[in-house]
C-alpha cells in the first residue's frame, strides 16, 4: 500500500561517533534525495553521496556539510540539548490546553443525500433525531467547564439549518452562560447552505458565526455526489457562497481572509479533473483548498464501489493539483493547498498549528469533543459517526449525567491519547516525518481494528507519507520562487472577526 | 480435513475449508504472549477465535469462521493480516516499553490540562477513607509510624554502645 522503498540508500556503515540521533528517508520521486530529521524536528535534504558520507561518520570538519548538519542539531559532539528541549516544547504547546473545538449536532436530519454521508444522516421527517432544548443548554453547561480559554461550537449535522431557531438559541445561551465563564468563545457553521435565507444570514452575520460548506467539484460531480431533491446542491451553494462574501465585502471586511470556507471530500469522478477543481475555488474567491480524501465512515463503506480509489490515485491527484496552485501563485493568483500549508507550518516554522487530526496526540477527547442529538459525549466526530453505524468504542458520557473531569479522563481518552503518539507506533519510530504528523486513532480503529493500527498498511499513513514526500521534494528542488511561496502559505491569519471576547476583557 | 493455502507456508498454518477454519501455529519464543493476545482480539468481529496449545513453546491460533463457508481469498486474508498483526504488535510492544517515560510523560500533560484542577464539590466526594495506594516499602508513611517513635539521647544504654562500638 504505501510508496516503494529504496534499498540503495543503507545504515550499513553506520558510524554513530559523529552524528546524533536522526531518521532518514529516500524521497520517491527524487531518489537521488534523502530526507533526514532528528528528535526536535529540524531537517535537510541531503543528496545520497552527502547522506552516505554523513552516516559513515566522515564529514569533514569545517567543510560546507558540516557546517549545515551543525547548524541544524545533527551532530553529536555539537548537539545543544536546551535548544532541541526547547523546540520540542514548541511543538506540543497544545498538549495541556484542553478541549478547544466542540463539535454539536443539533439534528440528525439533512435535506440533501451525499452518497459517501460520513454523518449517516437522518431523513427530513425523523424529527427525533434533534436535539432538545434542554439537551442543547445542558451541552453549552458542559462545553463552558472545559479548561481551554477558548471554545469553537461548531454546528454540524444533519444539516443544522434545519434546526435554525436551536442554533440561534444555543449562540443566545452560549452568550449568557459565559458572562461567568469568561472564555473567547467562537461559532462555526458546517451547512450545505440550501436552507440558507436572507433573514437567517442577516441573524448569522449580526452574531458573527463563521460559515463553512462543501463544495465536491464542478456541478455534474457535486450533484452526482450530493443530492438536493428538486433543485441543484451545487447552484444553492454557489449563489449563497456569493452572497455570503458580498455581505462581507458590504461590512468592509478584508477579503482576502473573510470568505465563506469550502472543504472538497475526494471522490473519484473527481481525481482527473484536478484543474476544474482549482480553478472552480479560485473563481469563487476561496484562498484555499482542502484536498481532503474519503473518510472510512458513514455510508463511504457501502458506496466506496462508485466512489474509492486507491491512494496512489490520490496522491497522483494531490500532486497535479498543487502543482497546478504553485504555478497560478506565480501568475499572482493567492490560493493555497491546506494539508501543504498544515505541514508547511510545521516544518518550516516549527510551531504547531493544532490541527486536531494532523498532531500527535491527536485531539480526541483533549482537544475536541463532540456531542450528538441525544447529548451522548464522543471523543472526536468521527468517533459519533461509528455510534451511528453500531460502534459505541468512542461514547464517554452524556451532557446529562456526566461530571466533566470524568469525561475527559475517561479511560478511552487516556487509551486514545496513548494511542495517538508517534513515538509508540510501529514504523512511525523510524520515520523522519514523525515531528509533524498525526494519526487519528479512531482512523486506525475503523480500517483495522485495533486503536494503535499498523501503519505500514494504513491509507492515511499512504497519504501523510506522499504528501510530505511532495513537499520535501518541492523544499530540496523548488526554485526561489517556488519556496517563497510555500514559506507563504504558513502564515496564519487568525479571523478575529469571529471571535467573542467576553465582557470586560476586550 | 487438513489443508493447505496458496502462498502461505503450510509450515505454520493449516486450514479446514469445511468448517471455514485456518490454524497459525505460533513460537513463543518469536511473539510474546501479549503480542498473541493483542493481535487476534482485533479478529473478534469476523471470527471466533481460539487459543491453545501445540508442542512446548507454541501457540495455536485458530480463527473459525462465523457464518461458514468461507471463500480460499478472505482466509488467506485472515492469515495474513494476523501474521502482519502479530509483527506489528510485538514491535510496538518493545517500542512502547522503550519510549513509556515519553509517553507517559505527554499522557499525564494532556489529561491533566484537560481535566484541570478538581472542584470543592469533587474533593467533598473524594473518598479518603481507605489506603490511597499500596507503599510496600512504606514511603508514603511518618519517620514515627516506620521505626517507632525517637528515643531520648541515653535512655537506651545498648543503643548508645552500639553506636560507640
Amino acid at each position: 500500500m504505501n510508496l516503494p522503498i529504496f534499498h540503495d540508500v543503507s545504515l550499513e556503515a553506520l558510524d554513530a561517533r559523529q552524528p546524533a540521533f536522526f531518521r532518514f528517508r529516500q524521497l520517491p520521486m527524487a531518489p537521488d534525495k534523502v530526507v533526514l530529521s532528528n528528535l526536535e524536528g529540524r531537517w535537510l535534504v541531503l543528496d545520497k553521496a552527502d547522506f552516505q558520507t554523513f552516516a559513515r561518520g566522515e564529514v569533514e570538519e569545517g567543510s560546507e556539510l558540516f557546517t549545515k548538519l551543525r547548524q541544524r542539531n545533527f551532530l553529536r559532539a555539537y548537539y545543544d540539548v536546551p535548544a532541541a528541549a526547547e523546540m520540542i516544547r514548541a511543538r506540543r504547546e497544545f498538549v495541556g490546553a484542553g478541549p478547544n473545538l466542540h463539535i454539536m449536532v443539533i439534528t440528525l436530519r439533512c435535506n440533501t443525500t451525499c452518497v459517501y454521508c460520513h454523518a449517516s444522516r437522518a431523513n427530513m421527517d425523523q424529527v427525533q433525531t434533534d436535539m432538545t432544548k434542554e439537551i442543547a443548554e445542558q451541552s453549552v453547561d458542559f462545553i463552558l467547564q472545559s479548561t481551554n480559554p477558548a471554545v469553537t461550537i461548531e454546528f454540524q449535522g444533519g444539516e443544522p439549518l434545519v434546526r435554525f431557531d436551536l442554533l440561534q438559541h444555543v449562540v443566545e445561551y452560549a452568550h449568557e452562560k459565559n458572562e461567568v465563564a469568561q472564555k473567547e468563545l467562537d461559532f462555526t457553521l458546517v451547512t450545505n447552505l440550501s436552507l440558507m435565507d436572507e433573514k437567517k444570514l442577516d441573524w448569522l452575520i449580526e452574531n458573527r458565526v463563521q460559515i463553512c460548506t462543501s463544495i465536491d467539484g464542478p456541478q455534474d460531480v457535486h450533484d452526482k455526489q450530493r443530492k438536493l431533491p428538486k433543485a441543484s446542491a451545487h447552484g444553492e451553494a454557489i449563489k449563497w457562497m456569493k452572497r455570503i462574501d458580498e455581505r462581507y465585502r458590504e461590512m468592509g471586511l478584508d477579503e482576502t481572509l473573510y470568505h465563506v470556507e469550502a472543504l472538497v471530500t475526494t471522490t473519484r469522478p473527481i481525481l482527473d479533473r484536478w484543474k476544474e477543481l482549482v480553478d472552480l475555488y479560485v473563481d469563487l474567491g476561496c484562498r484555499a483548498l482542502f484536498l481532503r480524501p474519503l473518510d472510512p465512515f458513514g455510508w463511504a463503506e457501502k458506496t466506496a464501489r462508485l466512489i474509492e480509489y486507491p491512494r496512489a490515485e490520490y496522491i497522483e491527484y494531490y500532486r497535479n493539483a498543487v502543482d497546478y496552485m504553485i504555478e497560478l501563485n506565480k501568475q499572482g493568483v493567492e490560493i493555497l493547498e491546506r494539508y501543504a500549508a498544515i505541514f508547511l507550518t510545521k516544518i518550516l516554522s516549527g510551531v504547531d498549528p493544532n490541527f486536531l487530526d494532523i498532531r500527535q496526540p491527536s485531539g480526541a477527547g483533549i482537544g475536541q469533543l463532540a456531542y450528538s442529538y441525544d447529548g451522548t459525549i464522543f471523543t472526536c466526530d468521527e468517533g459519533r459517526m461509528l455510534h451511528e453505524s453500531g460502534d459505541d468504542t468512542f461514547a464517554i458520557g452524556h451532557v446529562g449525567t456526566s461530571k466533566y473531569r470524568d469525561v475527559v479522563g475517561h479511560e478511552t481518552v487516556r487509551a486514545v491519547v496513548v494511542a495517538g503518539q508517534l513515538e509508540g507506533q510501529a514504523d512511525c519510530v523510524n520515520c523522519p516525518y514523525v515531528p509533524y504528523c498525526g494519526i487519528p486513532p479512531v482512523h486506525s480503529h475503523r480500517i483495522q481494528g485495533s486503536l494503535l493500527g499498523r501503519m505500514r498498511e494504513s491509507s492515511l499513513c499512504q497519504v501523510h507519507k506522499g504528501i510530505q514526500d511532495y513537499l520535501f521534494e518541492k523544499l530540496a528542488t523548488g526554485d526561489e520562487e517556488t519556496l517563497q511561496i510555500l514559506e507563504k502559505w504558513t502564515t496564519i491569519r487568525p479571523r478575529d472577526h469571529f471571535v467573542h471576547v467576553p465582557a470586560g476583557a476586550e | 480435513m487438513t489443508e493447505s493455502l496458496d502462498a502461505i507456508p503450510d509450515t505454520f498454518v493449516s486450514v479446514d475449508r469445511a468448517e471455514g477454519a485456518v490454524s497459525f501455529v505460533v513460537d513463543e519464543s518469536v511473539y510474546p504472549l501479549d503480542a498473541i493476545y493483542g493481535a487476534t482480539f482485533t479478529f473478534l468481529d469476523r471470527c471466533f477465535v481460539f487459543l491453545g496449545r501445540g508442542e512446548p513453546g507454541q501457540v495455536v491460533i485458530t480463527l473459525s469462521a462465523k457464518k461458514p463457508p468461507v471463500e480460499d481469498d478472505e482466509l488467506r486474508g485472515w492469515i495474513g493480516e494476523l501474521a502482519n498483526e502479530l509483527l506489528a504488535c510485538a514491535w510496538r510492544g518493545r517500542i512502547l516499553e522503550q519510549n513509556r517515560a515519553t509517553i507517559e510523560a505527554v499522557t499525564m500533560q494532556a489529561i491533566g490540562g484537560a481535566m484541570g484542577p478538581p472542584s470543592l464539590d469533587e474533593l467533598e466526594d473524594f473518598d479518603f477513607s481507605e489506603e490511597p495506594f499500596d507503599d510496600p516499602l512504606g514511603i508514603a508513611m511518618s519517620w514515627e509510624e516506620k521505626y517507632g517513635k525517637k528515643e531520648k539521647k541515653g535512655e537506651s544504654a545498648d543503643d548508645s554502645g552500639e553506636e560507640n562500638a
